[in-house]
């Protein structure tokens, strides 16, 4: 069937691609670029939404024969990302934009904004995929296992996924760069972009002071408070870290904590960062019922681990197989059913 | 579906009658107007054929017109070449908060170079008030600059009555006319101006092509410094077909000019009244009657002006916003954030402008396709929803 498809077209080669796929099936497809009002400065490093994406994202359009425009969303990044980001920084926790802006952004305001002008479907880039079990769409891993980006996903809001297509769920990183090539898109060789879009070049550091964070100094200390050494600022760490002191010749150090109302990063061995669990809040679920045993992942490159899961009002209660190392607050717990994501929350508390 | 394009002010198509004037001087009369022979003879001619015909249409001599490239262009030449040229005499330019970026950014330049630059504000409807131009001349005041037609909301400013005050303070008096030139009849007479920007593509000219109209006796620094075209004034190989399709436009904005007026005029009227008929929560920008002919700036409350504009252009009808993401900016429009338009409602703008083409059952199309489109994006304002049940639960 024919269908009025919004493809949101970053500018990247797996946006571009998917743009194809949806024309190749037949659909009636719109490329939307998502300007987040962050564009690189003048000769600097290319940047998720700066001119010369926004060109590429065009020129891909123009070659697909598909219309093309972009879009303000700089209010709803500074509103919904931005400063929680800047905030959940402050108190020395890592948060994870990407996953903010899925929900938010692209699931959220961008999706609210194309169905009002009448499309039935966003796509995406994503490597993921939908599927319908039991008449529900469920979301799930995609053929790219390396590369599955449902850890990012997870926070949508379930009734999101019937308006939602993700074209290369059944391709391979490798595959979607040989369509891109095969088609002569100009973007079959661009490489991809790791960073958050909205830190500069400069760092953290730098981006951080522009948002009043002062980044000064502070001191490295042991579990008993005893100080071991200088750093260069606490929100600069993350818990997890290895954490280099000068002079220091003992056992490696890693980031146990993060003081940020003293300035204090807490130091200690590797086997004071092994934890048996966690209390996650702000739980999204994308199933109608949570299983007693699921997976669970801690952050984006955690290969995932058996767990007991329970659910108690807002708080997702876990407790591992086996301890997990660096269990880091203010990252997200996505939580997997064979293959299937189940939900997900805010990491908030690391059981002892 | 033909496509609409109500975006006149932006561009024009290019009327065949200029096409077919430009065309000889690509291949046939070819050469160099600079050069001495007949081929350059031949383009000479054609050259200082159409300044005549720009002058006589300004009530201006030939030898106050000098061809350039664009309307930005002679906005750059007029407001700096004034600047560098009085630098002794005094530093300080006025101009207004409303004006086009090809006046506001070599403004602001010269503000970096040290010059004093005054910003006149403006009423709601856009309007500046020709007293308090009066009353921002200074001894050191060396250039007053306005726009004749506002490009955005197309409110027509009162030039002439400005001046005749610039003229009794000696002061230079430069305005911008791209909006009207060759749209309503005027000299430079009429407007009391001493340098007057104009471009040929807002009236169905080529793109690529502008002149700027220098009062005998006025001096200005040349900007393009080369060769001895233009007088020495700007140097550069002329653009003949492009000057000579200037000249073409000219004489058929005069021909057309009184009858499309007011042809699009009743074709503006028509859209307006009938947006408001259509439409609850929308506001006119501009001044109600003081405006271009074909402008049409509305706000449309709890509406984006960037969704609206796309579901139209997917209908196949173009115009624009005053809020709009390029690829480098995202800056609400500061036209309407000068005639004192919230954030919001400079969000929620379109303009529609009309043009020689525009038809009755175009103007139609747009009210019977933009009514649907704003009831659907409304439907998806949590904003919206919640005043209109508010006045539902009244009724």
């Amino acid at each position: 069937m024919k269908d009025k498809v919004v493809i949101a077209i970053s500018g990247g080669v797996d946006s571009s691609v998917a743009a194809l796929l949806l024309k190749e099936q037949g659909h009636e497809v719109v490329g939307i670029t998502m300007c987040l009002g962050v564009a690189a400065e003048e000769g600097g490093r290319t940047k998720c939404c700066g001119p010369r994406e926004i060109e590429d994202a065009r020129r891909v359009c123009q070659l697909l024969e598909i219309p093309h425009y972009t879009m303000d969303f700089s209010g709803d990044l500074e509103e919904h990302i931005v400063k929680p980001f800047v905030d959940e920084y402050a108190r020395g926790r890592t948060p994870n934009p990407c996953v903010a802006c899925n929900r938010h952004i692209k699931f959220g305001t961008l999706l609210d904004k194309v169905t009002a002008m009448g499309f039935d479907f966003i796509a995406t880039g994503h490597y993921a995929r939908l599927e319908k079990k039991g008449g529900r769409s469920a979301l799930s891993l995609s053929k790219e296992t390396r590369k599955d980006q449902t850890y990012f996903l997870h926070a949508i809001k379930r009734e999101t996924l019937d308006r939602i297509r993700f074209p290369l769920a059944d391709l391979t990183k490798e595959e979607v760069r040989q369509i891109a090539r095969k088609h002569r898109l100009p973007v079959s060789d661009k490489q991809e972009s790791q960073d958050i879009c909205f830190i500069p070049e400069e760092g953290y550091g730098a981006f951080l002071r522009t948002r009043s964070i002062d980044v000064k100094p502070g001191e490295f200390v042991d579990c008993a408070g005893q100080v071991l050494g200088i750093h260069r600022g606490f929100a600069l760490y993350t818990l997890g870290q290895r954490a280099r002191l000068g002079g220091w010749s003992g056992e490696p150090l890693y980031v146990l904590g993060i003081d940020a109302r003293k300035n204090r990063v807490v130091v200690g061995g590797k086997a004071n960062l092994m934890s048996p669990g966690l209390v996650a809040d702000r739980v999204n679920l994308l199933v109608d019922n949570l299983p007693a045993r699921a997976i669970a992942k801690i952050r984006y490159a955690h290969r995932g681990s058996a767990c007991t899961v329970s659910l108690d009002g807002d708080l997702l209660r876990i407790v591992f197989d086996e301890p997990q190392e660096a269990i880091t607050p203010g990252q997200y717990v996505v939580l997997y059913d064979d293959g299937v994501v189940l939900g997900g929350g805010v990491i908030q508390e690391v059981l002892n | 579906m033909k496509a609409i394009y109500l975006d006149y002010a932006a561009t024009t198509p290019v009327d065949p009658e200029v096409i077919e004037a430009m065309h000889p001087y690509f291949r046939e009369t070819f050469g160099n107007p600079s050069s001495i022979h007949s081929f350059g003879q031949q383009a000479r001619t054609a050259v200082e054929d159409a300044r005549e015909k720009v002058a006589s249409s300004l009530g201006a001599k030939p030898a106050e017109i000098v061809f350039t490239s664009s309307g930005t262009e002679s906005d750059n030449y007029a407001i700096k070449g004034i600047a560098c040229a009085n630098r002794r005499k005094g530093n300080h330019i006025i101009t207004t908060t409303v004006e086009h970026h090809a006046v506001m950014e070599p403004s602001h330049f010269l503000e970096r170079e040290g010059f004093e630059v005054t910003f006149l504000p403006v009423d709601s409807h856009g309007l500046v008030d020709p007293q308090e131009i009066a009353r921002a001349i200074t001894g050191k005041t060396v250039l007053v600059s306005i726009m004749h037609a506002n490009n955005e909301i197309g409110t027509l400013q009162p030039i002439a009555e400005i001046g005749k005050i610039t003229r009794e303070r000696g002061v230079c008096f430069h305005t911008d006319a791209v909006q009207t030139f060759g749209h309503m009849p005027f000299t430079v007479d009429d407007l009391n101006v001493d340098l007057l920007s104009l471009s040929a593509h807002k009236l169905y000219g080529p793109k690529g092509v502008g002149a700027l109209y220098i009062r005998q006796g006025v001096r200005l620094e040349p900007h393009m410094h080369g060769g001895e075209q233009e007088g020495k004034r700007r140097a550069s190989t002329h653009n003949v077909p492009g000057i000579v399709g200037l000249a073409k436009a000219v004489d058929l904005a005069q021909r057309f000019m009184s009858e499309e007026g007011s042809r699009i005029a009743a074709l503006r009227d028509k859209l307006i009244r009938g947006l408001f008929d259509r439409i609850d929560r929308v506001r006119l920008n501009g001044h109600p009657d003081r405006r271009l002919a074909n402008n049409v700036n509305i706000s449309v409350g709890y509406c984006e002006g960037e969704a609206m504009i796309l579901s139209l252009d997917l209908m196949g009808i173009a115009c624009s916003t005053g809020s709009a993401c390029s690829s480098t900016s995202v800056e609400p429009s500061h036209v309407l954030r000068a005639i004192g338009l919230s954030i919001e409602e400079t969000r929620g703008s379109l303009r529609f402008s009309l043009g020689r083409y525009t038809e009755e059952s175009e103007i139609d199309q747009v009210l019977e396709v933009l009514p649907k489109i704003v009831r659907r994006l409304r439907a998806m304002s949590p904003a919206y929803r919640s005043i209109s049940a508010g006045r539902g639960t009244g009724g």
